[in-house]
């Protein structure tokens, strides 16, 4: 059973993604996006320990630090769930500890930003501790969640009815997302999000192309954008086929 | 204290922002909206956790 689907970008970076899928029922779509939050393992920091922290925060206060900082993921296959990668840190003041100053074990898990700032130390303070990376899903905890504001909205169509009556005011319309124009694909942001600017003069009707969806992914670092919407389609398939195997007599 | 590390609500990472934002919109004169559109800090919700928070570390450290 596989059905194509057909994908187009609008807009690629490294870390944010515009892309356009076309023939998937809203169902799906928002099943990819809740993967995309919930399903795809990532690696952060779970259990730290502390060797000194002379610090003017608490021990529990950083560990949620260290855990928030986004890590590098490695390829699927090479760790599995319950596998630990262990990072150190050792930063005397006066100095400021950053994500960058992490030494990780394992070429692999790195911390994704170098410049997030951990603890302020001043002099003869000191952080030195030893961490410990799991690999886990969005929904045990949000500093396992890939994906950040993952969402969709209908690929919308323009079409231009009729001029403005001659003696009406032009009023704004304001659209967010993208529209498709005899087969253009254009986000809104080039005209400032408002029609009236596209189509000076025109009375506009806008409608929802259906089962297209214009998905907006941002990653924290972690992984580039395709790779954590490839890995939310591969836990959709993998729970499915479970439920397949769960059901079978 | 510190500047928290990620958005409460959505989850990008702000906590890299905080000291640019601090030198250049509280420490200096310029206006922290373009500030924050130049960082690419986009939504609201990532941008209050950069323009609401306060440094404390210097505050309590005499304490310690």
């Amino acid at each position: 059973m596989t059905e194509e689907y057909d994908v187009e970008f609008v807009e690629r970076t490294d870390r944010e993604a515009r892309f356009l899928v076309r023939g998937v029922t809203p169902a799906f779509a928002n099943g990819i996006r809740r993967a995309m939050l919930a399903d795809v393992p990532t690696m952060a920091i779970d259990t730290v320990r502390f060797v000194e922290n002379s610090s003017v925060m608490f021990d529990e206060q950083l560990a949620l630090r260290l855990g928030l900082v986004p890590l590098t993921t490695p390829p699927v296959g090479e760790f599995v769930e319950d596998d630990t990668v262990t990072l150190s840190i050792d930063v005397e003041g006066p100095a400021t500890a950053y994500s960058g100053d992490l030494v990780s074990s394992d070429d692999l898990v790195q911390p994704a930003d170098d410049n997030v700032p951990i603890i302020d130390l001043k002099d003869d303070q000191r952080l030195e501790a030893e961490a410990d990376t799991v690999l886990e899903r969005g929904k045990g905890h949000a500093k396992h969640q890939g994906a950040v504001a993952a969402g969709y909205r209908h690929l919308q169509r323009v079409e231009v009815v009729d001029d403005v009556p001659e003696f009406e005011d032009e009023q704004s319309q304001i659209v967010r997302g993208v529209i498709e124009d005899d087969g253009e694909l254009i986000p809104t942001s080039e005209f400032d999000h408002d029609l009236s600017n596209r189509y000076p003069g025109k009375e506009i009707e806008l409608e929802d192309v259906p089962n297209a969806f214009v998905f907006h992914v941002e990653t924290d670092g972690s992984f580039p954008v395709e790779e954590i919407v490839t890995r939310a389609a591969d836990t959709i398939e993998a729970r499915a086929t479970e439920l397949e195997e769960a059901v079978q007599l | 204290m510190m500047v928290p590390v990620r958005c409460f609500t959505c989850g990008t990472v702000v906590g890299e922002h905080w000291e640019e934002f601090d030198e250049r919109a509280n420490e200096g004169d310029e206006d922290p909206q373009e500030v924050l559109d130049e960082l690419g800090v986009d939504r609201y919700c990532c941008r209050r956790m950069l323009v609401s928070h306060t440094d404390l570390v210097d505050v309590v450290s005499p304490y310690q």
